[in-house]
């Protein structure tokens, strides 16, 4: 027994304050439910803290950074002077756009009367939880409980975390930009990273293990982005593996035949996986936070909602899951079952994709027909000076059910959810050629190759 | 880690055979590499790996006979480390005495949604959920076939005008545990998803594959409770297989029909003798082995019922090899093994063949060579109790026997009336190459052999 270890009776202990703890949180306020937060580290989680918004808006500031020494303003007259980079000052504006909105979250919660306990908390069994708080330690009983605990990045075993190999959180806050970066990894995150930091100045290699980069995206869609990497100066190097880092900081490893060294920081996006060590899930009766589709765990009055469920590791999905398993909580007959899932990777061009790629749409056993647009044939396009794009579109054959958009270029995280909520409609080619798209546009990419595929597109031959 | 299962290859495969692994555990694999190559009951099918990464294991091994949903290979794909790196991030990252979930996520491990499996909008796929109904049974009114909310509606009526009819039998056969109770008050919500186990087929009805079997688990459809009482269902797989076949058949082939009874009381005795001689052994003699024998050496007294038009040349092709195939009802619908060489055979030969290929027929387990290539069908309408009837011939055959069920019947012998063991015995032809007289012809000579079975014996055994 702790000195002055008191126990409280709540009703739903919710574990996590992240974009699936707070939404979640927040959602089950409204549904009448009395939330009693548990949350170690600042409101906001990964994503907001150390993860999606640190890395969006260093991403963005490269953007700028890069475009303003770029060659196309001369030939819109532009002139600019020498241009630099304050990386402190970059920091700390960073810094700020994270505050703000973690801030933000806090004055949502406090509007709603939620009680927020600070600390990590585990479990002591299947009603009691412990939390480990700024001011001692606290015993409560719950009847309910919504895990969203997140996710911790997975190491590559021969590169332990540590001094020299960092998560990329870790890189987004550096407090110097490195002149050498290595990151292995083949996922969004790494490729982002690679591509901020490179605009940044810094000389990046890009060590995929996989033979593709973003192994879901349509090949044709990748060489865009992939072309876009080697322009910034990003060396993109596939199928490396056999990592090794020696005592000086020199990384080795294998790729094809040759055994290659390279210099430098090393940073590794390797994935996620749940974060449940610490929460003692024996002890409540749990091996795993498996869910299902209400986001129960096998304990039905335990939930899960986000990276600590072992499923897709994005907030875009934790936040849905947090409104499912506040509506299961309020005695609702809810499902998770999007039919689409839009992903975006903020590279130079940017990506994003939703639904089936042809291949996937093909071994789902669809009969497919293909739509194919270049940006470079878009009006709005060529007005933004920005010619590197496509937009391609899989949809059945016959119905015409549209099945997938992959766009790159300006925007297109934005202009993706056209299609992702085309998707979630079951609407075919007709029903989106129909739509008036505002002309000059970027979104008339998307229409033109719906269009395309119809063997009606105007602006290609 | 990304599992690959068995897909529906075609045509109403369900199961096929692990013919031989391309690929062994520890192999990095591209996309599209040749990994596995399978045989059906149709071909042998050569499948192309579907990811990227690193063959983790192969649960099936050469020679298991797969079905349609089994997993056959797991890729590392997530982490795609070399294969040299065994130890797992959960093991490297394991607090002593702390639980820890198991890894299976990251940012490969994306689940990506299907769409387009239930043709509805958001809203009312989420209304489903909230009235257990599974849309899959829904009826669209639209002719694009997508469900609306007033459908769905339409379809709650419906259900609730039937009444509890349905609720008995509910548990045992709905499967997909949307099952409709119609029973508003149940308050022991056996259906709800309250129940971890009914997570999968959850998930599996808010997007479920088009397959066949995922068809045939439907069963409310045919209780006359959904709407207006039909359903729609694809012709797919071995349905579809029949359909074409016979729709080849009765388009090209004239059909023309001969009837006959036979007196089999010989028949009947010798068989019951053989069966009983044979008991010891476990063979099972049936009369269909008799039948064969007979058909056969009429088939050589009559060549042209042994022969096939060839549609292009114009020829008639006279055939001196004796492959008979054997209609047989599975469940899946008709299959048409072939004995081959049937009249190379002995009478325990025959028996021995006909037994195997029944039973493989009903399981599915023939391969396609035992399936192709007869020259002359006999149809055991008997089996199911039929006695006339006109079958339609297995293209590019030039009859099929039809054999019913053998009766006691009064008939008049010498001015008496006695009572007979009558067989029923239906002859369609192709009248291309075969006249009425010719049909005739064929009759009599297989009735002398079946009124007298000893004849039989003189070339048998």
């Amino acid at each position: 027994m702790v000195v002055g270890d008191v126990t409280t009776a709540v009703n739903t202990i919710i574990l996590g304050g992240g974009p699936g703890g707070y939404v979640a949180t927040i959602r089950a306020a409204q549904l009448g439910q009395v939330i009693t937060l548990v949350n170690a580290g600042p409101l906001g989680g990964t994503c907001l803290n150390s993860g999606c918004i640190p890395l969006k808006a260093l991403g963005a500031a490269s953007r700028r950074f890069r475009q303003l020494s770029d060659e196309s303003n001369a030939q819109m007259g532009l002139h600019t002077g020498p241009v630099s980079l304050d990386w402190d000052q970059l920091q700390s504006w960073k810094k700020s756009v994270v505050e703000r909105l973690s801030g933000g979250v806090a004055k949502l919660l406090a509007g709603r009367k939620i009680d927020i306990v600070s600390g990590p908390g585990w479990f002591m069994n299947g009603k009691e939880m412990r939390v480990e708080g700024e001011y001692g330690s606290h015993r409560f009983t719950f009847d309910n409980c919504i895990i969203a605990s997140g996710g911790v990045a997975v190491a590559l075993p021969e590169l332990p975390f540590g001094e020299g190999v960092l998560t990329a959180s870790q890189a987004l806050a550096l407090t110097t930009l490195p002149a050498e970066v290595n990151i292995i990894g083949q996922d969004y995150i790494a490729l982002e990273l690679a591509s901020l930091l490179q605009s940044f100045g810094s000389n990046v290699t890009l060590l995929s293990p996989g033979e593709q980069l973003l192994p879901q995206v349509d090949p044709a869609a990748l060489r865009l982005v992939q072309a876009g990497l080697r322009k910034r100066g990003v060396q993109v190097v596939t199928g490396a593996h056999s990592f090794r880092l020696d005592g000086e900081g020199q990384l080795s490893y294998q790729a094809g035949p040759n055994a290659r060294h390279q210099k430098g920081l090393v940073v590794v996006s390797n994935g996620v996986q749940p974060n449940t060590a610490n929460l003692n899930l024996k002890a409540a009766g749990l091996d795993n936070l498996t869910v299902n589709a209400r986001q129960q765990t096998n304990l039905a009055h335990i939930l899960a909602v986000g990276d600590c469920t072992g499923q897709t590791p994005l907030a875009t999905t934790a936040i849905k899951q947090a409104k499912i398993a506040a509506a299961t909580l309020a005695g609702q007959k809810v499902a998770y079952g999007p039919q689409a899932l839009p992903m975006v990777v903020f590279t130079t061009p940017e990506l994003a994709y939703v639904g089936l790629s042809a291949q996937a749409a093909r071994e789902a056993g669809y009969e497919i027909v293909t739509g194919r647009f270049p940006l470079a044939a878009n009006g709005r396009a060529l007005t933004l000076g920005e010619e590197n794009g496509v937009a391609l579109s899989v949809a059945e054959a016959g119905s015409g059910l549209l099945l997938g958009l992959t766009l790159v270029g300006p925007g297109a995280g934005e202009l993706i959810m056209e299609a992702a909520l085309a998707i979630e409609m079951g609407a075919t080619l007709t029903d989106l050629t129909e739509i008036l798209h505002p002309h000059p546009g970027l979104a008339e990419i998307t229409l033109e190759s719906l269009e395309q595929s119809l063997g009606q597109a105007i602006h290609v031959l | 880690m990304f599992e690959f299962k068995l897909p529906d290859v075609g045509e109403g495969m369900h199961e096929a055979e692990i013919l031989r692994w391309l690929i062994a555990p520890g192999d990095r694999v591209k996309v599209d590499q040749p990994m596995l190559e399978i045989q059906t009951d149709k071909a042998v099918v050569e499948i192309p790996a579907p990811v990227a990464g690193i063959v983790a294991d192969i649960p099936a091994p050469v020679g298991q006979i797969a079905h349609v949903g089994d997993v056959l290979v797991r890729f590392d794909t997530e982490t795609a480390r070399p294969a040299s790196s065994v130890t797992k991030p959960e093991a490297a990252s394991a607090v002593a005495n702390a639980p820890v979930a198991t890894v299976t996520s990251s940012e490969n491990g994306l689940t990506t949604p299907k769409p387009g499996a239930v043709r509805a909008a958001p809203a009312v796929r989420k209304r489903a959920v909230e009235l257990d109904i599974d849309l899959n049974q829904v009826r669209p009114s639209s002719p694009d076939g997508r469900i609306l909310l007033t459908d769905l509606e339409a379809f709650v009526a419906a259900r609730t005008s039937s009444g509890t009819k349905d609720t008995g039998s509910n548990g045992a056969t709905k499967s997909n545990g949307y099952a409709s109770t119609g029973n508003k008050s149940n308050t022991n919500s056996t259906h709800s998803l309250a129940d971890h186990g009914e997570v999968g087929a959850l998930i599996e009805s808010v997007s479920p594959a088009p397959t066949p079997a995922s068809i045939i688990t439907n069963s409310n459809g045919t209780t006359g409770s959904s709407m207006g009482g039909e359903e729609r269902k694809a012709l797919a797989g071995l349905r579809r297989r029949i359909a074409e076949r016979m729709e080849l058949s009765w388009r090209t082939i004239p059909h023309a029909a001969s009837f006959t009874e036979v007196d089999a009381t010989e028949l009947v005795a010798l068989r019951s003798k053989l069966q009983a001689s044979l008991e010891k052994s476990g063979l099972k003699m049936t009369y269909l082995p008799l039948v064969v024998k007979a058909v056969v050496q009429v088939l050589k007294q009559h060549p042209i019922f042994n022969a096939s038009l060839d549609d292009q040349t114009r020829e008639i092709i006279y055939k001196s090899y004796y492959h008979i195939g054997l209609a047989t009802a599975t469940p899946d619908g008709l299959l048409v093994p072939v004995v081959r060489e049937a009249d190379k055979r002995s009478l325990l030969d025959l028996a021995n063949e006909v037994n195997r290929l029944g039973d493989g027929g009903r399981k599915r387990t023939l391969k396609p060579n035992e399936l192709s290539g007869s020259t002359f069908t006999i149809s055991n309408v008997g089996s199911f109790g039929g006695s006339y009837g006109v079958a339609v011939i297995n293209p590019p055959e030039a009859a099929i026997l039809a054999v019913g069920k053998a009766s006691e019947q009064a008939v008049v012998r010498d001015g008496q009336v006695v009572i007979r063991n009558m067989l029923p015995l239906s002859l369609s032809f192709d009248h291309r190459l075969i006249d009425g007289a010719q049909a005739g012809a064929f009759l009599n000579s297989l009735k002398e052999l079946l009124v007298n079975p000893s004849l039989l014996l003189l070339e048998a055994i």
